[in-house]
């Protein structure tokens, strides 16, 4: 949206242009600071490591970004990737349990099940949200405790075991020409993310109905249609990353979840994704969870303590709204 | 106009169930499904248990409240509890080390200490919110990781000892005229809160800048002003019952608050009518509020419900009352 506007102003907009370029250049200096005080910041080995970390975070991110485009956001996002994960890993061990079950299908069920739990809880998000008009704070807070509860229940609050290593190769290990799995799941869920939110009718809607919702209710947009839309696909891309979080762990994980609630939205507001609705888009999601990867990268290698890690998250998420004020008064 | 006399009756009891609101009829109803089902819940010490557990968190929501009438929320309130509660433990055990057994030393500094927390991390969201118009949410979820941080740093997760044993036995689990401090200290708060509200310029200010932000400056409300108060009292009301759940347990503790207070808060408060949006909320009904979900925790808990369970019980409470709130409201709106 901004870059359209600016397009049309003509003129190189010296501060706009500034207040976009600010965000990759405060992660290459962050990056050199790092690596002045600890040379193994650069490596290869931990670039690549950066890489595949921030792949997970990359799709927690974006699919924040949908909700977030219509001026909502997701808090149950962490403990629906926690329920994702124990259900799909009690059906994939499970299964296997009995005599003669078989591999392939035990996965394939377990993938299934686990887009459909997440499905399940974007649809009650989306309904209370675009049917009901429930505050969006509200409505995902309360499938916050809901997925929650199903994940303690369903694992009796301790770690599933015995996923089947093979789905751990796949999702895990597998590479296709050396490109690791995690790397190239974030790349194509980000292309056909790009490609909706750029190219459809559905994608271009969900601005306008983020960014001025009463011009999206007179060129007719079905509002409550497209909102819950954004609310199941949210679900479904976190149920996707909380299905390849497991195969890392090789466990289905009651707090798997944890912080990624609040890590998604940080990332999402850092790297543009406007809280006021209608702005944000692949390559700010891809900046804004790089940044904090790398921060949270650094600072490990640096080996700061981990409460003092949050504190400077903290002042982050703080530092970010700042940026966003700024954005928006540039654009 | 003719329509139907049971129709009307109809309308007539819904827009009367309206008025009253749901909340004193869900109260009454859980109350009387208790006496069927179980006695125990009636026993003395079991309705000082929610008394008590009502205070907490009648103090954490009606500053919650405030905030959300200016149209904000407070993600921070659990994590300023937690702040609070291990400064104020450490100030008390620092100066106690320093003037041994001169409680009248100690305990002022301390408590003056825990509430410091309050304000300041009121200031940081008030100041950022009402200058730089950036969103609640973020501002708050920046302090509540600041503060959990610096909690956490200055204990390292163990409990802070050595608060005077006087501020302990005789002020946090002290009875008095057989109830707990804490019941004493919730209920003034509440009236100063109503007194607030209903009788002063401040009061009908919050909900002026709630309500119409734009008419409130015009007809010359000091808007910022306001905020930032409303800030800074809803972080000193957590000081306030971080203050009292560590004199009760008689350690400072990291852990105290956390992210279930704040979710509870917002929920009472939601429970309770107060709009989202801003404008709206009352203090007498978030007490109520707050007074409900405390009593469907303890009747689960007495009823042997799985903790697993209560936890999607209060989602789905906290949903369904939301939705009602909204439904009722756009009724008035046709109305």
């Amino acid at each position: 949206m901004s870059e359209s506007a600016k397009a049309e102003e003509g003129g190189v907009n010296v501060i706009g242009w500034i207040a976009q370029a600010m965000l990759p250049i405060a992660l290459v200096l962050l990056l050199l600071a790092f690596a002045a005080a600890e040379q193994r910041v650069l490596s290869l080995g931990n670039l690549q490591n950066i890489l595949i970390q921030s792949s997970y975070l990359v799709i927690f991110a974006s699919a924040q970004m949908l909700v977030i485009i219509t001026r909502g956001f997701d808090l149950s996002l962490g403990t629906a990737v926690s329920a994702v994960s124990v259900v799909s890993a009690l059906l994939m061990t499970g299964s296997l349990a009995g005599e003669g079950g078989s591999l392939g299908l035990a996965i394939f069920a377990g993938v299934l099940i686990g887009l459909g739990v997440g499905m399940l809880i974007g649809a009650f998000n989306g309904i209370a949200v675009a049917w009901f008009n429930v505050n969006p704070f509200v409505a995902t807070l309360g499938s916050l405790n809901i997925s929650l509860g199903i994940a303690t229940m369903a694992s009796d609050g301790r770690p599933v075991f015995n996923v089947p290593r093979e789905f751990s190769a796949i999702v895990y290990n597998g590479n296709i020409l050396g490109i690791p799995a995690p790397i190239l799941f974030a790349g194509a869920t980000l292309l056909v993310l790009h490609f909706i939110m750029a190219h459809t009718v559905f994608g271009r809607g969900l601005y306008l109905i983020g960014g001025n919702p009463r011009a999206a209710e007179v060129a007719g947009l079905p509002r409550q249609r497209y909102v819950m839309i954004a609310y199941i696909l949210c679900s479904v891309i976190a149920a996707l990353g909380a299905l390849l979080l497991t195969g890392r762990t090789g466990s289905g994980e009651p707090n798997l979840g944890g912080n990624l609630t609040l890590e998604s939205i940080a990332a999402a507001v850092i790297g543009g994704v406007s809280l006021r609705g209608g702005v944000g888009g692949v390559l700010a999601v891809i900046l804004g969870a790089l940044f904090v990867t790398v921060l949270s990268n650094g600072m490990n290698l640096n080996r700061i303590d981990g409460n003092v890690q949050m504190i400077v998250l903290g002042c982050v998420i703080i530092l970010a709204v700042f940026l966003d004020r700024f954005r928006a008064a540039a654009t | 106009m003719s329509t139907a006399p049971g129709m009307a009756m109809q309308e007539e009891l819904t827009s009367r169930i309206l008025r009253v609101g749901l909340l004193p009829i869900l109260l009454t109803l859980s109350i009387a499904f208790m006496a069927v089902f179980e006695q125990k819940f009636f026993g003395l010490n079991n309705i000082f248990n929610v008394l008590r557990s009502t205070s907490f968190l009648a103090i954490v929501a009606a500053g919650q409240m405030l905030v959300l009438i200016v149209a904000g929320f407070d993600l921070s309130v659990g994590a300023v509890i937690a702040l609070t509660s291990t400064v104020m433990a450490k100030t008390m055990a620092a100066v106690g080390a320093a003037f041994p057994e001169q409680n009248a030393v100690i305990i002022p500094l301390g408590i003056l200490a825990g509430l410091g927390c309050g304000l300041f991390i009121g200031l940081i969201n008030g100041l950022c919110v009402a200058f730089l118009k950036v969103s609640p949410f973020m501002v708050t979820l920046g302090t509540l990781s600041i503060a959990t941080g610096l909690a956490l740093l200055l204990t390292q997760g163990i409990p802070v000892y050595g608060m005077p044993n006087g501020f302990v036995k005789d002020f946090g689990r002290a009875l008095w005229f057989g109830l707990p401090t804490t019941v004493y200290v919730a209920l003034a708060i509440i009236l100063a809160v109503w007194f607030v509200q209903t009788r002063t310029k401040f009061g009908r200010y919050l909900y002026a800048v709630g309500g119409n932000l734009q008419a409130a400056i015009v007809s010359g409300v000091p808007a910022r002003l306001n905020v930032i108060m409303a800030y800074v009292l809803c972080s000193m009301l957590a000081s306030t019952a971080g203050i009292l759940m560590t004199a009760r347990l008689g350690s400072g503790q990291a852990s105290m608050g956390g992210n279930s207070m704040m979710l509870q808060s917002i929920a009472a408060a939601v429970i309770a009518g107060v709009s989202l949006r801003g404008g709206v909320g009352k203090v007498e009904l978030v007490a109520l509020g707050a007074l409900f979900l405390s009593i469907l925790t303890n009747a689960m808990n007495l009823l042997r419900v799985d903790s697993k369970m209560q936890v999607v019980v209060l989602g789905f409470i906290l949903v369904i009352a939301a939705a009602l709130e909204e439904f009722a409201q756009r009724r008035r709106r046709h109305v």
